[in-house]
């Protein structure tokens, strides 16, 4: 079986490869989209099985990007995960009613962030494993 | 300006009231004033939502709404425009409670002279501008200090988030392996990077506090699990100095009412505080206990062998941005709102912190918070009735959600805003708003008990709805509201019984009515 796909959406290049050499150490192989438009056009040409989506973008926030997917029925089945610096009592209530499945705020521990997306494309919760350098919860 | 008519509504339902004042206005230059004389505080409130009228003169007694009701309710419908209240002699007292609801002047009826009323009208106009303009001012400062602030804080969150990546890719060997000299380094960054990220997080509790944006939600909390998570969160940190770090607590230590997410971040600022200024080989304690002075109170201590503070600091170190002069306590200082959020945070559920502390000897924090117990909520209402028999009405709003679910966030904004309306919509001695009782799930129940008949409660449940219709956030999160009542009658205290056993009668009654209420929910909702 192949590694999943996962299309990483973010505006700041170093935050998209962080999360590139994170995800690759985890098996999974990354696509990069930096605006509301190329998001959709990499969607369109990889069909990955996750998208990791910030809300700050050029061109059209996160929120644009999740109803032009939910438009196209090949994409509209995507489990989306946000990652965003936005406050989260205004915004994810308002992601999850639009349709991710999960809303974490930056900086996000590595360990949440994978425990979203194994949740997210429903593979099994990894033995718990001592995370050294998580965030904690100060 | 000069020539303009100033249009003066007169709420008067007293024929003869209303004569003398008309005619004072007769006396005037024509063209200066244009008087509109309505019986009703339904009328008014229609009149002033059409707009267009300067000043108000208010009698406080009027056929559909009496006292403080009739300025709030004129407020209420028109905040920008003055508001003169009309009382008889003997409400001077009543008249000052209305300028604390809004109006901006009184006058006594049967002792007002022909040419003080056009003045009196003039002043109020002149006050209500002069006063919204600063109002204004000092909104738009805070505003944009907040926002500021707010904006900031989540601009550095994207930075900061490229270098934890990063630094726990290098930590993680996911680029190769270490030395240990960069190993060390590495580390050093790392902890750098937690510091930063919990000043962000403090930089925008702190906004968000001064923007009344504070979330606290009281309810049943266990103080002995909050320690527990204090203290393992901190015990690294402890050992890593050198310093032991342990605890005492009563076994049987009552619930308190408080919000368990605040106790805990308080227990962790105070702690990762006293871990702060305490050297090597030193000790930091947390102990927790009931006040031996009045077994409604808890008591919590967290106490270090520390540099300790002179006795003349321990109040200014709750100050915002206080920061020690000492350089004995030298090292990284951080923003300086650690205590003061912690002082915040007591204080909003209703606690007290202060701190005991002598230069070289150490430092004690001491908070105190209310014990959770029905019987000691509901027992001032039942002393300030003195009432004995008196029938007692539960009043419950319930939060749904049309999506079936509530997430934490949302139960949480939703709870205080629909607070402030409870706390709007009732009598601020007599009713009694319980912190939250139930388990949540898909609703979110509150509970306001008044000391009244079924009458009394229909008529505060009317108006919380009625609030709740028109409250902002109802169409927006696609959230339900509903308010309803129940009554118990004439609850009968035997000669033979103390005001204590009386007490938790009633309170278990209540319990019982609160339990069917939240039971129900949880059939309806599965």
């Amino acid at each position: 079986m192949g590694n999943k796909k996962i299309l990483i959406v973010d505006d700041d290049p170093d935050v998209r490869n962080g999360m590139h050499v994170r995800l690759k150490a985890n098996h999974y192989d990354t696509f990069f989209a930096g605006d509301a438009l190329s998001s959709m056009t990499e969607a369109r040409k990889h069909e990955p099985d996750l998208i990791i989506l910030d809300l700050g973008l050029p061109a059209g926030d996160g929120f644009v990007v999740m109803e032009r997917l939910k438009a196209i029925p090949a994409l509209a089945v995507i489990p989306i995960i946000v990652v965003s610096a936005r406050d989260v009592l205004a915004n994810k209530e308002r992601a999850l009613k639009a349709g991710a499945k999960a809303y974490l705020q930056k900086p996000v521990d590595n360990a949440e962030l994978l425990k979203a997306i194994r949740r997210a494309l429903g593979e099994p919760a990894l033995a718990t494993k001592a995370v050294v350098h998580d965030l904690g919860s100060l | 300006m000069k020539d303009k008519a100033l249009h003066v509504l007169l709420v008067e339902d007293n024929a003869g009231d209303a004569r003398l004042l008309r005619e004072m206005f007769r006396t005037e230059k024509p063209g200066s004033f244009e008087l509109t004389h309505l019986l009703r505080m339904s009328e008014a409130l229609v009149h002033l939502g059409k707009g267009g009228v300067d000043v108000v003169l208010l009698d406080m007694g009027l056929p559909d709404a009496h006292g403080l009701d009739t300025v709030r309710q004129a407020h209420a419908m028109a905040p920008s425009v003055p508001l003169i209240v009309l009382t008889g002699l003997d409400d001077e007292a009543l008249a000052a409670e209305a300028m604390k609801e809004g109006a901006q002047d009184y006058l006594i009826k049967g002792q007002i002279e022909n040419r003080a009323l056009p003045r009196a009208l003039r002043h109020a106009i002149e006050r209500h501008r002069m006063q919204a303009e600063s109002n204004l001012i000092q909104t738009n400062q805070m505003q944009f200090k907040d926002e500021f602030l707010s904006h900031v804080s989540h601009e550095l969150r994207s930075p900061l988030t490229a270098i934890y990546q990063f630094v726990t890719i290098l930590l993680d060997k996911l680029a190769g392996e270490l030395n240990l000299e960069q190993r060390e380094y590495l580390e050093i960054v790392f902890r750098n990077v937690k510091q930063l990220h919990a000043m962000i997080n403090d930089l925008l509790e702190v906004t968000r506090m001064q923007a009344g944006k504070l979330q606290i939600e009281l309810q049943q909390t266990s103080i002995s699990d909050a320690i527990v998570y204090a203290v393992d969160t901190l015990q690294g940190a402890a050992t890593a100095k050198g310093i032991t770090l342990t605890s005492e607590i009563d076994l049987r230590l009552p619930p308190a009412c408080g919000d368990p997410t605040r106790i805990r971040q308080i227990l962790v600022i105070l702690l990762d505080n006293a871990i702060k200024f305490t050297p090597a080989n030193g000790a930091v304690k947390v102990k927790a206990r009931v006040s031996e002075e009045d077994s409604n109170l808890l008591l919590l201590e967290v106490s270090d062998t520390g540099c300790g503070i002179s006795s003349e600091m321990t109040e200014r170190i709750f100050e915002r941005l206080f920061q020690t002069a000492d350089p004995a306590s030298a090292g990284r200082k951080g923003l300086g709102l650690g205590l003061f959020i912690c002082k915040e945070l007591v204080t909003r559920q209703g606690g007290r912190i202060w701190a005991r502390s002598a230069l070289g000897k150490g430092s004690v924090f001491f908070v105190i918070l209310h014990v959770f117990s029905l019987p000691s909520l509901i027992a001032p209402a039942l002393k300030r009735e003195r009432q004995t028999e008196g029938p007692i009405t539960l009043v419950v709003t319930e939060i749904g959600s049309q999506t079936g679910s509530l997430s934490e966030e949302v139960r949480a904004e939703q709870s205080q805003g629909v607070r402030e309306v409870l706390q709007r919509c009732m009598h601020s001695d007599l009713d009694i708003l319980f912190p939250k009782m139930g388990p949540g799930g898909a609703t979110e129940l509150f509970f306001l008990l008044a000391i009244t008949d079924e009458i009394g409660g229909a008529a505060i449940a009317k108006r919380i709805q009625e609030r709740m219709d028109e409250y902002e956030h109802t169409q927006k999160a696609g959230l339900t509201f509903s308010t309803s009542y129940r009554s118990v009658d004439a609850i009968k205290r035997y000669s033979n019984e103390s005001m204590k056993d009386f007490v938790e009668k009633v309170a278990s009654q209540i319990q019982e009515l609160m339990n069917e209420e939240i039971s129900s929910r949880m059939v309806k909702n599965g």
